[in-house]
């Protein structure tokens, strides 16, 4: 074969297009298993699959470190067989993980099951190793031109991750694997272009045909999933219905939507127990189940006659209406609809619902199924729609409520067997919840409802320390004084907790009748002005707390009741309970609700940190727009301890995983750093001056420039609301404007060693600056209409992106043009490895110190880079040949 | 039992790739007079060997029972003798994955997105509704039949219903074909594939009732046909992480029904899951160690 690409020299437009289109699709194959793993089972080891399987660009660089003569001498030969191989192994690979999945819940109490992550793991590696070989050989070739390689490698990534992002609204996620096979296709078909192989079209395309055959017709044929749902999955259930039928479904970026109707369907959430006796029945077949990517249900609740909407009254969501009359009100989360329901029933004059999700708003709007069913809730003339979340648009407009909702935000909050993925909730946050109290009318109720079924008690306890201290906030603009008669406070024991607070404080009349509805639902008062605590226990049970996790002694008796400590007290109004006399402190029956009143006693009156939070076994932390976690309620300290008892923090194991992920991606990413090194620090690399310091500045530009990424995608959810595209925009806008800096930085190669420390230096002042400051600039940007906050976003974005495009290659071209070879290769191995530390760094990093801390470790990464980058420019030694 | 022929015997049953229990010989039908000894290990493999029953798997119960009376899971006789009858081999047999892991602590898979609560778990939930002769008792979420195997060890009058129709199918067949074998003890149970939340009404009101599904609020109708006095059990929570929720019905003075929650851990805190560590036959302490 003749062989027409130059690659040193002036290689062809296919040839960049080539580069970019498969460094694209290896982008697009990442959100693509992200995509089904967070639909057939648990997004986090998606992240914790996809993070190790990006090794295989640390393997091949390491290999190819190696055996760099044996590559160079194959190079169209290793470039071909890894072309023609990429697109295959995604489409095989990715049915052959389908037939192996494994259930998160039985990872511990399952032998079986860590073998079938591992399967997994090699199964999505393979195809990873296959686009990273091609990558590795092409670079390698082209090292002294690297900057524009690598410019068509950072755009094509960033544009063909944006393409995914629009490919979603066309392929369910089943079939989303397309979407990088066609990027393959076209990237392939244009490298044979390049090298005027013909046979190489002809070979390409008919592998892709086959690939696409096997992927549309083997499952049908051979009766197997394309992406198996784990049974464990909500919409598994669903499905299991006998009467079940989906009423609608779509793909989009937005997440995968569907809607069953099943008689088996029932919904109250938090209802009182009480409703079984003075309810004559529930309304039958309320609700359709809402699934996004599996996960759910959330109840749709169907357009009741009046006569139907007595149970209303049963659910915690109900209380602001006992005191507000004829209220305007604002629903800050749409969801499913049952809060906007509550609120237009219960004698609302004006609701206004915000919505973050366009997917969800789209169905309401526009399926007329559920049009019908809701009875077009969102176009009713009472009902004014937000359509971005509703803690932006609180904070923004100059409309005030009289009362302000947030229940129970996000999915029914039923059991998530694998642990919760850590995710951002930004609407729970100390600045959305004084954003909520500063839109309330004087007289205004806001009212928030959060699942309590956690024992011990975890979220509602960061949720109340959450909104006391907003209040705070509040309470010192306005000069007032305490916040004591601000709150009522009640809870159902594994059931929800429901937080009121009243601008102007309640009125002791109100506290009675607050207190007679709370008894009539049998709910329990947490707190209310005036309430007594006796505060006796709280040692005891914040030690039993502990103990609970780490008892070291013979266990108690916990069931068989003694004279001294009767278990079964009778409840309040039972012969022989005790009598609750005026003032009297409540009787409670489980520690969680003492400790409940205990917290807010603490709260309210000071002495939270040192009395409940330091003592107790789980992070207490209130929820900041830097800290916006329901998640890592390990305290750090502990993390250690927890590894023989994993069984019992079940639901921490999306954080836990995070930490291994950590841990074994830093083993991995040194063995495989090292391994060239162990072969060849004495022979291949002990001509090479300065290779520690080279090291470190690759090892500085990989943990950075994903750290900044990955921690801006979190920051920009403040602004852009949803996660995926979040996640897109970031993608896109650093890649692409890094790549335009690679291109750009060629300009600057002659001076590199006055030019690159200024740029060093730009990049950490500016993301220190950014650190502190962009989230007034998201939060800002977050009210404005959507196109325009994408334009800002990358406005914003494009600053530090250009700039962190020129380290990179500028150094990679040096290594190459000083004929560095092995170092230029193993530079590459050593970015990649390290990027995949930074990412799984990242969410650790953000959960412990915060996301100004995550940009702020990625502009100190670029501050160490500086003095490093001297050892880059350092010349091979005289008179010693370079190549081994 | 000596260590050594434990673990040979348990070769020995694995080599026979555990065809053996549902296949083997008839066992010695139920009646309430059966008192399988507590005295020691080898009368109790004995007395079950001479039911029937497969001594390794007699020797495993056992084990258990000594980790669940010893972790305060399980102390009324009742509940003892409703263990120690009870073959959880055969409920864990529909997933020859776990069918020789029955008596661990841990929740098993058997298929349909649905588990097999550990024995520590049922054995308290069992023993804190202290079922009497006579009463009637309705489970929701018949599962693998294990639960209901034991209420009808306590009462004759057990009801359970599985919402997932072929689950409900299999775990009768599974039942008829226990009966024929000979544990009789399951003529108790009734049951009916349906959906739970509306409960059984034609055969309420029930004394107590156990519900193993998950739900965002605990359905009106089942506390309406629970009786004045009556208790009901919920686990909330994961597979594994979860907590049991125990609602009692009480009439006030002023005829007022009212309802209380707790948990089946009687209001207090304790080490949760207790992790038993079994050294081949000999209780280890436990993992909170």
């Amino acid at each position: 074969m003749t062989v027409s690409v130059d690659l040193d020299n002036r290689p062809s437009l296919s040839f960049y297009l080539s580069v970019g289109l498969v460094a694209g699709s290896i982008i697009a194959l990442q959100i693509g298993i992200m995509r089904v793993f967070s639909v057939g089972s648990w997004a986090h080891f998606g992240s914790l699959v996809v993070s190790l399987a990006m090794f295989g660009f640390g393997l091949t660089s390491a290999v190819m470190c190696v055996g760099k003569g044996w590559f160079e001498r194959h190079w169209e030969g290793s470039i071909k067989g890894a072309l023609l191989a990429f697109g295959p192994l995604m489409v095989v690979c990715n049915l052959a993980a389908q037939q192996v999945p494994f259930n998160a819940i039985f990872l511990i109490s399952d032998p079986m099951q860590k073998w079938r992550l591992l399967a997994n793991f090699v199964l999505y590696f393979l195809p990873f190793l296959a686009g990273a070989l091609y990558l590795g050989v092409v670079f390698l070739k082209a090292q002294k031109t690297f900057n524009r390689v690598y410019f068509a490698d950072l755009v094509g990534s960033g544009l063909c991750g944006l393409s995914v992002l629009l490919a979603m609204y066309f392929f369910r996620p089943d079939d989303l694997i397309m979407a990088p096979l066609l990027l393959w296709l076209a990237g392939g078909v244009l490298w044979f272009v390049s090298t005027g192989d013909r046979r190489g079209i002809a070979a390409i395309v008919g592998v892709a045909v086959l690939s696409a055959v096997v992927h549309y017709a083997a499952p049908p044929l051979l009766g197997i999933p394309k992406l198996a749902v784990s049974d464990y999955k909500g919409v598994s259930y669903a499905r299991k219905f006998p009467d079940a039928v989906r009423t609608y479904e779509r793909a989009s970026p937005f997440g995968y939507l569907e809607v069953y109707s099943s008689s088996y369907l029932h919904f109250a959430p938090g209802q009182s127990d009480n409703a079984a006796f003075n309810l004559p029945k529930m309304p039958a077949n309320a609700y359709l189940g809402l699934y996004i990517d599996s996960e759910g249900p959330s109840g749709i609740i169907k357009n009741l006659p009046d006569d139907e909407t007595a149970y209303f009254k049963y659910l915690p969501m109900y209380y602001p209406y006992l005191l507000e009359k004829d209220p305007n009100t604002f629903v800050v989360q749409f969801g499913g609809g049952i809060s906007t329901a509550v609120a237009l029933k219960s004698g609302s004059r004006h609701v206004t619902v915000a919505e973050g999700n366009p997917a969800l708003l789209t169905a309401f709007r526009e399926d007329k199924g559920l049009r019908d069913f809701t009875g077009d809730v969102l176009n009713n003339p009472k009902v004014t729609v937000i359509d971005y979340d509703g803690r932006l648009y609180v904070a923004g407009t100059k409309n005030r409520y009289d009362v302000i909702d947030l229940s129970l935000a996000d999915s029914a909050g039923l059991s998530s067997p694998g642990g919760f993925s850590i995710v951002e909730k930004y609407s729970y946050t100390r600045e959305a919840m004084s954003a909520y109290m500063r839109a309330l009318t004087p007289g205004g109720i806001l009212s928030v409802t959060l699942w309590n079924k956690e024992e011990p008690p975890k979220s509602v306890l960061k949720l109340y320390a959450t909104m006391a201290t907003a209040a705070r906030d509040v309470a010192k603009d306005k000069g007032a004084g305490g916040i004591a008669g601000n709150f009522y406070v009640v809870s159902s024991y594994l059931s929800t907790a429901t937080v009121l607070y009243k601008r102007d404080g309640f009125t002791p009349e109100e506290i009675e009748l607050l207190n007679a509805h709370t008894k009539a639902m049998s709910f329990d008062a947490i707190y209310y002005p005036g309430i007594k605590i006796d505060d006796s226990e709280r040692a005891q049970i914040l030690q039993d707390y502990r103990d609970q996790f780490f008892f070291a002694g013979t266990p108690p008796d916990p069931t068989a009741p003694s004279a001294t400590e009767p278990n079964d007290k009778p409840p309040p109004g039972a012969p022989g309970a005790t009598e609750v006399k005026d003032g009297a402190p409540p009787v409670a029956r489980v520690p969680a609700t003492v400790l409940g009143r205990l917290a807010w006693h603490y709260l309210i009156d000071g002495g939270w940190q040192e009395k409940i939070a330091d003592d107790y076994v789980f992070d207490t932390r209130i929820l900041t727009n830097h800290q916006p976690y329901f998640a890592a309620y390990i305290k750090v300290k502990d993390l250690l301890k927890f590894t023989d008892r994993l069984e019992t923090v079940q639901d921490e194991w999306g954080y836990l995983l995070l930490w291994a992920t950590l841990g074994i991606a830093t083993v991995f990413a040194l063995t495989l750093v090292l391994f060239p090194v162990v072969f060849g620090w004495r022979t291949i690399f002990s001509r090479y001056p300065g290779k520690f310091g080279t090291m470190i500045y690759f090892l500085c530009l990989g943990l950075g420039y994903i750290i900044v990424e990955v921690g801006m995608i979190s920051h920009f959810i403040l602004a852009l609301s949803n996660a995926t595209v979040s996640a897109s925009v970031l993608i896109t806008g650093m890649l692409v404007f890094s790549g335009i800096g690679s291109f750009y930085s060629e300009r600057f190669l002659d001076r590199s060693r006055s030019f690159m420390p200024k740029v060093f230096l730009a990049i950490f002042l500016i993301l220190t600056l950014y650190a502190f400051t962009i989230d007034y600039a998201l939060d800002w940007i977050g009210t404005l209409p959507y196109a325009l906050r994408i334009v800002l976003c990358l406005a914003l974005l494009f600053p530090p992106a250009f700039l962190m495009g020129f380290p990179m290659p500028t150094a990679m071209t040096t290594l190459g043009r000083l004929g560095k070879d092995h170092m230029f290769l193993w530079a590459w191995g050593i970015n990649g490895c390290f990027s995949v530390i930074g990412a799984a760094l990242v969410p650790i990093v953000a959960t412990s110190f915060g996301l100004p801390a995550v940009v702020l470790v990625g502009a100190i990464a670029y501050l160490v880079a500086l003095p490093a980058f001297f050892s880059v420019l350092m010349p091979l030694e005289r008179g010693r040949p370079a190549a081994a | 039992m000596k260590r050594r022929t434990f673990v040979s015997s348990s070769a020995a049953l694995a080599a026979a790739g555990f065809a053996l229990p549902a296949s083997a010989a008839s066992i010695k039908p139920y009646s309430w007079d059966l008192n399988p000894p507590t005295d020691t290990r080898d009368n109790f493999i004995a007395w079950g060997k001479a039911r029937g029953e497969d001594p390794v798997f007699l020797g495993q119960r056992w084990d258990r029972f000594q980790a669940l009376v010893r972790n305060k899971d399980i102390w009324g006789p009742a509940t003892i003798r409703a263990f120690l009858l009870t073959p959880r081999e055969e409920f864990a047999s529909v997933n020859p994955a776990i069918h020789k892991r029955a008596y661990e602590h841990n929740f098993l898979d058997i298929g349909y997105g649905v588990t097999m609560s550990g024995p520590h778990l049922q054995g308290r939930m069992t023993n804190v509704i202290d079922v009497k002769r006579g009463e009637k008792v309705l489970e929701i979420g018949t599962g693998s039949g294990v639960q209901s195997a034991y209420i009808a060890n306590l009462t004759e009058n057990a009801y359970t219903i599985e919402i997932i129709a072929p689950l409900a199918q299999r775990t009768r067949a599974l039942y008829d074909k226990l009966i024929d074998k000979g544990y009789t003890e399951y003529k108790h149970i009734k049951t009916k594939n349906a959906d739970g939340y509306y409960g059984w009404e034609e055969a309420g009101p029930f004394d107590k009732i156990i519900v193993t599904c998950g739900i965002d609020h605990v359905p009106p109708p089942l506390l309406q046909q629970l009786k004045t006095g009556g208790l009901m059990v919920i686990p909330v929570g994961p597979p594994g992480a979860q907590r049991v929720l125990k609602v009692s019905k009480t009439q006030g003075a002023d005829g007022s029904i009212t309802t209380s929650r707790e948990d089946i851990y009687g209001g207090k805190i304790v080490p949760f899951v207790p992790f038993t560590k079994l050294d081949g036959d000999k209780i280890a302490g436990t993992h909170n160690r």
